[in-house]
């Protein structure tokens, strides 16, 4: 399956908010937290379309 | 209701203000004796006038008409609860204004001299060895503004009563200096300038128990955290020959954090990613995507504000 590469670059300060987050469960590592984002607020635009489409 | 001990009264005559030392677990009422007048209020700390109420801190934790419930900040990098606004029986203030001054009479209106909230509360914090530099935006207690469209601040007339109040509540000793507003030429205050009563009370335990725990952090740091605790006593600013940068968490470093995203997942970041604000550069679309999550995840104030939730 192809995959498509994104290098994000992040500094110290954003890399420990999202060490402190993985801290708390949210994720297990760093790479997998981006996933989570990434499913969530997607999934949270495609929510927010819904209810705009339904109006 | 338990009645409060009243510690003084006083009536600030129009054109005028008052320094009052109101030490913490006292009250000061700012009360309407006719009706639709203005206060402009500024606070210090009593043992410590760098300390003092700003508007900025307190306009964004609470918004841009704060009233019961709220509290009155010290600027950073003190950031403490000063007062707490245990009774606003208008529930209209203003924090968007900065005090009138007397250039905004001379400048719009020709006065050569004219009373005005700068300078009233220059003259009354005098009493305390303060100077003209030493006045700061005020809290604006009673005065009716909002913002129109084209982002300008308005004001306009207010409707308070005889008898309308505000009560503060002190969480530290300060220096409370309220003061008559001097607009006697705009809508402020109903264009006449009017007395205002003040009365100190000692706070009863169920006053003291309306008010919020709020945070205790390391970053709100006092003169014993400074690098230069001391305050400059001369006027001219000369360059400190030993003085050697020393910026928090510098030098900034960025890494670099490969993500993998499957089809399903590339397909997903191509419908939500800002390509409006980024272009074709999916690396800051996806950090934009990511801290954007974590905002709407965690984030308990509004972005960019303090949260004042106790843990």
């Amino acid at each position: 399956m192809a995959e498509t590469i994104v290098r994000l670059r992040l500094n110290q300060q954003q890399l420990e908010l999202i060490d402190r987050t993985i801290a708390q469960g949210v994720a297990p590592d760093r790479v997998s937290l981006v996933r989570l984002a990434l499913r969530e607020y997607a999934a949270a635009r495609k929510a927010d379309a819904a209810t705009e489409t339904a109006r | 209701m338990t009645s409060r001990p009243i510690i003084s009264e006083f009536v600030m005559e129009p054109g005028t203000g008052k320094a009052i030392e109101l030490l913490k677990g006292q009250i000061l009422r700012i009360e309407q004796v006719e009706g639709g007048q203005c206060a402009d209020f500024n606070c210090f700390n009593l043992h410590d006038y760098k300390e003092f109420m700003h508007c900025g801190r307190t306009r964004t934790v609470h918004g841009f008409h704060p009233t019961t419930g709220t509290f009155m900040w010290s600027a950073p990098p003190r950031e403490r609860a000063m007062l707490y606004i245990l009774e606003d029986t208008v529930g209209r203030n203003d924090v968007l204004f900065p005090r009138c001054s007397a250039y905004v009479y001379e400048a719009s209106y020709g006065f050569a001299v004219h009373t005005n909230c700068h300078d009233i509360q220059a003259e009354a914090q005098r009493e305390y060895g303060l100077t003209p530099d030493d006045v700061h935006d005020s809290f604006n207690l009673f005065m009716c503004t909002g913002v129109d469209q084209d982002g300008h601040a308005f004001m306009t007339r207010q409707t308070t009563r005889a008898g309308d109040h505000v009560d503060l509540l002190a969480l530290m000793d300060v220096l409370a200096v309220p003061n008559v507003c001097g607009a006697d030429v705009m809508k402020t205050s109903n264009f006449a300038l009017k007395p205002l009563k003040l009365t100190v009370f000692v706070a009863t335990e169920a006053d003291l128990a309306k008010v919020p725990n709020t945070p205790k952090l390391a970053s709100q740091r006092t003169p014993k955290d400074f690098r230069n605790p001391a305050i400059k006593s001369d006027r001219p600013l000369r360059r400190d020959p030993a003085y050697r940068a020393e910026f928090p968490n510098t030098p900034i470093v960025v890494t670099e954090l490969s993500i993998a995203l499957d089809p399903e997942e590339l397909a997903m970041f191509n419908a939500v990613k800002r390509t409006d604000i980024y272009g074709d550069d999916d690396a800051a679309a996806l950090r934009d995507l990511l801290f954007s999550w974590w905002e709407e995840r965690f984030l308990q104030a509004h972005a960019g504000a303090p949260s004042i939730e106790s843990k």
